[in-house]
């Protein structure tokens, strides 16, 4: 028989209690009771030097998001919706969702740059993060000067799971418009892919879409199957769209090549057919010439593969 | 799971995969697409060029190489990998002539170099090689030969294969195209190493290498003007071949 001595802490802060067995061992147990004295205990246990706080707060203001309006270079103190109101956003994630949208949609009308998203995380390759050169801004944000209310968004960066929810605060606000429709861009690794056919059956790259409730038109490639989920950014920015009720829709292009790849990037061609982007797209043979020069660029830099 | 298992190259996962090799063949995909064709008389090798820098040395990036006279093997891959493999398969042909007296059989010099990389699989502290190669040639009996090798350290003989980014369309293609007409003789079979490649080099006959090797004859590396050509020929006979089809259907 046990017998409860007195509440201990363990390392993990788990209370654990000291107690005999049957032949007057000693032993630890775990113990879920819970008496008045132990609270008092875990406060002392928890409370922050002020060496910790102070590393906190550092965390957290190196992990910040700030968004930088254009001309000023200095915090929008609005989000950059409501500086900005848009029926039509288009947000493209990863290197081969920005060069699709480079090539195709900013190739035609004048697009004019009217804000950046700074953020530093450990995937950031920059050491510095106080002073984030211009040309070091990740996710840039332009409209079309004939048409300010198509909103395009180039977020070449990793967004950390903790600086998610800043970076929808600061660029949807905390009250986002409802008639607007938002459209996600973005790439994964085919070998995320869950699915009972064979991989080798697969032909990639190739289009999957998932949209929020509110989003009525027909999508331009099939749904993505359960039970596959999305991911970091592209997951937030269509978790708060279904949570607010705005129409979205997210094209997931499942690839065998991560880095800058032409065929992964043309394999976003169908979704120049949606509504949102049929009006933007004017002249495709010269997309096709801008993504080439967009690929040799980038494919002259590594001699790693051949 | 994978995780648990694909960091030591010598440790099975309880489904039986060595997650090290089959991540080497992923780093194949990286590499450029590489096309070989057996014909009759003619063994053919096409590759994808790599764009090269201003300033960098055409000449010193190069996809297709000599093992000897009369074998030759074109990689997809990691490039050191891939010079650390031809290296050691030539100073293995050499040593084969001087020790027997006779040329290596392809087969042979197949086999030497799968034998190797299946050695990196299962050694400990190492990683396994991340290229496949085509390797083609005569044997002296006069008859072509095509290899295909792969990280794992397998290798099969192909009538055509392809290796590299989007092999699996080039392949699609030749399953269907492959035809005993197709390579009835020499340049048919070199017109169907280019409609291969054409299928996913985007920019046409300046992006294309090809080498041929014939019997009892050493290697030939088409110039960038016989390339033109051939891709020219190739382009009109589709057009014909096109203007034919719709003047049926019509």
């Amino acid at each position: 028989m046990r017998r409860a001595l007195e509440p201990q802490f363990g390392r993990e802060g788990v209370r654990a209690v000291m107690a005999a067995t049957f032949f007057g061992e000693v032993v630890r147990a775990p113990c879920r009771a819970g008496t008045e004295d132990e609270e008092e205990e875990e406060e002392e246990g928890r409370r922050e030097t002020p060496e910790d706080e102070e590393v906190r707060h550092q965390l957290a203001r190196k992990r910040e998001v700030r968004l930088l309006g254009r001309q000023t270079k200095t915090t929008l103190e609005v989000s950059l919706l409501e500086k900005y109101p848009c029926s039509k956003f288009i947000i493209a994630i990863g290197n081969n969702a920005v060069a699709f949208l480079s090539s195709f949609i900013m190739n035609s009308g004048v697009w004019e740059e009217v804000g950046c998203a700074k953020l530093w995380n450990e995937w950031c390759r920059t050491v510095d993060t106080t002073h984030l050169s211009p040309t070091e801004a990740f996710c840039v944000f332009y409209h079309l000067k004939s048409n300010p209310s198509v909103v395009l968004c180039q977020c070449s960066c990793y967004v950390a799971e903790d600086q998610q929810y800043q970076w929808l605060e600061k660029v949807f606000g905390s009250c986002p418009r409802k008639n607007m429709q938002v459209t996600i861009l973005t790439c994964r690794h085919v070998t995320d892919y869950k699915t009972s056919e064979s991989t080798s059956s697969l032909h990639t790259p190739f289009l999957k879409a998932l949209k929020t409730q509110n989003f009525r038109e027909p999508p331009c490639c099939s749904l993505l199957e359960q039970p596959n989920i999305v991911h970091d950014l592209p997951a937030a920015v269509l978790s708060y769209c279904q949570v607010w009720k705005i129409s979205a829709i997210l094209y997931l292009c499942y690839t065998d090549v991560m880095k800058l790849d032409l065929i992964t990037v043309e394999a976003f061609k169908p979704v120049l057919s949606s509504r949102s982007l049929r009006s933007l797209v004017k002249n495709i043979p010269q997309s096709t010439e801008i993504l080439k020069k967009l690929m040799t660029t980038n494919e002259i830099q590594s001699n790693i593969y051949t | 799971m994978a995780s648990q298992y694909d960091r030591a190259i010598t440790v099975f996962s309880p489904d039986g995969h060595l997650f090290q090799v089959e991540y080497a063949q992923e780093a194949v995909k990286k590499g450029s697409t590489v096309v070989g064709i057996r014909g009759t008389d003619i063994v053919v090798l096409g590759v994808e060029k790599k764009s090269v820098a201003k300033l960098q040395d055409e000449r010193t990036v190069r996809k297709i190489c000599a093992l000897d006279d009369h074998v030759c093997m074109a990689f997809a891959g990691l490039t050191a990998d891939a010079r650390v493999v031809i290296s050691r398969a030539r100073v293995e042909c050499q040593s084969h002539k001087l020790t027997v007296e006779d040329p290596v059989t392809v087969e042979y010099i197949t086999r030497f170099i799968a034998t190797l990389k299946q050695k990196y699989t299962q050694s400990n502290g190492r990683r396994p090689f991340g290229i496949s190669a085509l390797i083609v040639g005569f044997d002296d009996d006069g008859i072509p030969r095509l290899y295909q090798t792969d990280p794992s350290g397998t290798y099969h003989a192909w009538k055509a294969n392809a290796i590299g980014r989007s092999a699996k369309t080039v392949r699609e293609f030749l399953e269907k195209n492959y035809t005993e007409d197709a390579i009835a003789n020499d340049s048919e079979a070199i017109k169907l190493a280019i409609r291969a490649l054409l299928e996913v080099v985007q920019s046409g006959g300046k992006n294309i290498e090809l080498a041929i090797i014939r019997r009892k004859q050493p290697l030939k590396m088409f110039s960038a003007k016989e390339i033109e050509l051939q891709v020219n020929e190739t382009g009109k006979e589709k057009e014909e071949a096109e203007k034919k089809k719709s003047k049926k259907t019509a």
